[in-house]
């Protein structure tokens, strides 16, 4: 039955979509800057459908974690739009939270979990911020999947970085969330963790059809993925 | 998200940084309990005034301070002023604006408890008319006033005669109905008459000062006192007066040649009108005044009032200064886990529910320190007030009030506020958070 509910779980919101998943039109995010505005990322097109996975790669400052930040309605953009599953991520304003709980996963580079919580602590959290149903069951099943079952009931500071990464990956695709993000997943892992959080990634996401965007600098992910997406540094002060 | 989930998160980031929690708690107790205890202190004061002061509703002594003569009389503190003459206590029985009196005798003690010479009217004392005797007999019964007039008053060496005690001399001296002691002069440990009481009865408890009392005939200190009797005693005694000085002279005021003395009536007047025609009676007398105790009190409280004013300064002071210590280590705590309520806020917490959940910890810390503080500042004041009780007059079972309440609620509610707004200072700007 476990294996059943993180198999099959995904979003069926979006599944007879005509248009792509998401759609990005003239995105430019700017910044104050005591010498005047800063554009820190600007990206005129994007089009993704579920099951895609997108590496985005790019200079330091080229806008990689803007461009997460503004998918998962961190930020707002500056200029331009952002439609996923068809509503203007704009229309999304005070509710973005809530959104975001049912749509987007995210992993970071590290820190990824709550220090004061253990890891099944840390996913039924977000397992209820999510309302994902039965989610003991699915946290533990994703745990056991990902080879940390063993570990649940440890506090992240007792873990590896890999498992630590691990767990983040478990968080993240706990609730089959339709876009899932990563930002520099594997910059702080040796190459075998990396491959291993990677090959989870692209798996898990690829089971649930979620759109898999995932920010590195790191040439062996690159390879990994079907499409990449370059940012460059160019026109970055508006003038 | 479920409040019991919002609370968990809470408690568990409480409990992370115990020391900080504990800390809070610590300081924020300790303010409340300060702040509770004075105010048990100034209404146990003045309840145990007001208890006090009841059952005497006019009092005539000799002429002075008129705060000696209420403390000496309601509170058995402090020495007699001094005495006047027994035709003045038999002259205000038969006034016919009074209704009752009460002869009282002081000078002689116990081991510090203080000697109170009376008669059986004292225990015909009511607060009020419906009420039952203020002093009643838990054990034993009263002396005996007839026969010793009859018999012992009559001998030329008196052996033994009968007192009852206050149920707090019963307690602490460990006498009991049937033992026998020898009362001394003054109201310390001064030198020891002959004669010797024996304990026939305890009195009940007036739950005040009287409880320190030992009660026995004023028949006896009279005898006792008198001149007659004491050309006996000094003959023994002579070579230590040289010596002691003026120690006695105050005890022995009541001592004058002319006869019986009192040293105070307790007057119950026929009316309230009568009341003020007898005190008009007495404002231009040269050796007696009359007092209203209640009055008196009042204007004692007053002036103890003030001490309680600056006291109560240095409690909001200390108050504001815990408030300030919960709001910084609120605040820093809060500015340490920035980066956890980023991640919460990724995961899809709203803002709203991340400062309801930083406020929740500031809240439940304050809770824990004004209950805990109130608990405290109760149990201290209780059990300092029991044992302190009797001698300052303090009453220690001070009901709960709102306005015992209003110390650690106006922390709490401040305290509360202001965390809100910390926790709103704190959960700003929650994506920058997650750079770097």
């Amino acid at each position: 039955m476990g294996m059943e509910i993180g198999i099959k779980m995904e979003n069926p919101a979006y599944s007879n979509l005509i248009s792509p998943l998401l759609q990005v039109r003239g995105l430019r995010k700017e910044y104050m800057q005591p010498g005047g505005p800063v554009t820190a990322l600007w990206l005129d097109f994007l089009e993704a459908g579920a099951g895609d996975a997108i590496v985005v790669t790019g200079p330091s400052g080229s806008g990689k974690t803007t461009l997460l930040h503004l998918l998962a309605a961190l930020i707002q953009p500056s200029e331009g739009s952002i439609h996923f599953g068809g509503q203007d991520l704009d229309s999304v304003g005070d509710c973005s939270a809530h959104w975001r709980a049912l749509s987007v996963g995210y992993v970071f580079q590290e820190m990824n979990l709550l220090p004061d919580f253990s890891l099944l602590e840390n996913l039924m959290i977000a397992g209820e911020i999510s309302k994902v149903p039965r989610a003991l069951e699915r946290s533990l099943f994703l745990l056991r999947r990902l080879g940390i079952e063993d570990l649940s009931h440890r506090r992240p500071g007792k873990l590896s970085l890999g498992e630590q990464q691990r767990a983040a990956v478990a968080r993240a695709v706990l609730h089959a969330p339709p876009l899932l993000l990563a930002d520099e997943p594997t910059a702080s892992l040796d190459a075998e963790n990396a491959g291993i959080v990677i090959d989870l990634l692209l798996e898990l996401a690829g089971e649930s059809k979620s759109l898999l965007l995932v920010a590195t600098h790191d040439e062996s992910v690159k390879k990994r993925f079907p499409r990449v997406l370059e940012l460059t540094k160019n026109e970055r002060r508006r003038q | 998200m479920k409040l019991r989930t919002k609370l968990f998160i809470a408690l568990r980031h409480l409990r992370s940084r115990m020391f900080q929690t504990f800390s809070v708690v610590a300081v924020v107790a300790f303010s409340v309990g300060l702040a509770v205890a004075l105010f048990l202190a100034a209404q146990g004061l003045r309840l145990g005034l007001v208890r006090a002061v009841e059952p005497f509703e006019l009092i005539v002594g000799a002429k002075g301070s008129p705060y000696q003569l209420l403390l000496n009389t309601v509170f058995l503190q402090d020495a007699p002023i001094g005495n006047i003459d027994w035709e003045d206590y038999t002259a205000l029985s038969d006034d016919a604006r009074v209704s009752s009196v009460v002869p009282l005798g002081f000078g002689d003690s116990y081991k510090g408890y203080p000697v109170v010479g009376t008669d059986s009217s004292l225990l015909k004392v009511r607060v009020r008319p419906s009420d039952p005797p203020w002093l009643k007999i838990k054990e034993g019964r009263w002396f005996r006033e007839e026969e010793l007039e009859k018999e012992e008053l009559k001998k030329e060496k008196f052996e033994e005669f009968e007192a009852v005690l206050g149920i707090q001399v019963a307690d602490r001296s460990g006498l009991r109905v049937g033992d026998s002691f020898r009362t001394s002069h003054g109201i310390v440990a001064g030198d020891e008459h002959d004669e010797e009481y024996r304990v026939v009865g305890i009195a009940e408890t007036v739950q005040g000062p009287w409880d320190r009392a030992i009660f026995v005939p004023l028949e006896v200190l009279h005898r006792i006192h008198s001149p007659h009797n004491h050309e006996s005693e000094h003959e023994h005694e002579d070579e230590d007066e040289n010596e002691n000085g003026h120690e006695h002279e105050h005890e022995h005021e009541h001592e004058h040649e002319s006869g019986k003395e009192v040293t105070a009536v307790l007057v119950h007047p026929a009316s309230y009108a009568d009341a003020y025609r007898l005190a008009v009676s007495y404002q231009n007398d040269g050796e007696k005044q009359l007092i209203f105790p209640a009055q008196t009190a009042i204007r004692l409280f007053s002036l103890i009032g003030q001490g309680e004013a600056f006291l109560s300064i240095v409690v909001y002071a200390v108050a504001g200064c815990a408030l300030l210590t919960t709001l910084l280590v609120l605040y820093w705590s809060g500015a340490a886990r920035s980066r956890e309520r980023a991640l919460l806020h990724v995961l899809g917490l709203s803002r709203g529910t991340l400062i309801f959940i930083s406020w929740l910890e500031g809240t439940i810390t304050l809770l824990a320190g004004a209950l805990l503080g109130e608990l405290a500042g109760r149990a201290g004041a209780y059990g300092a007030f029991s044992i302190l009780g009797s001698a300052t007059a303090i009453h220690p079972a001070v009901p709960l009030t709102l306005q015992e309440c209003l110390a650690p609620l106006v922390l709490l509610t401040v305290g509360s506020l202001s965390s809100l707004a910390v926790a709103w200072s704190d959960n700003r700007d929650l994506t920058d958070r997650l750079r770097g």
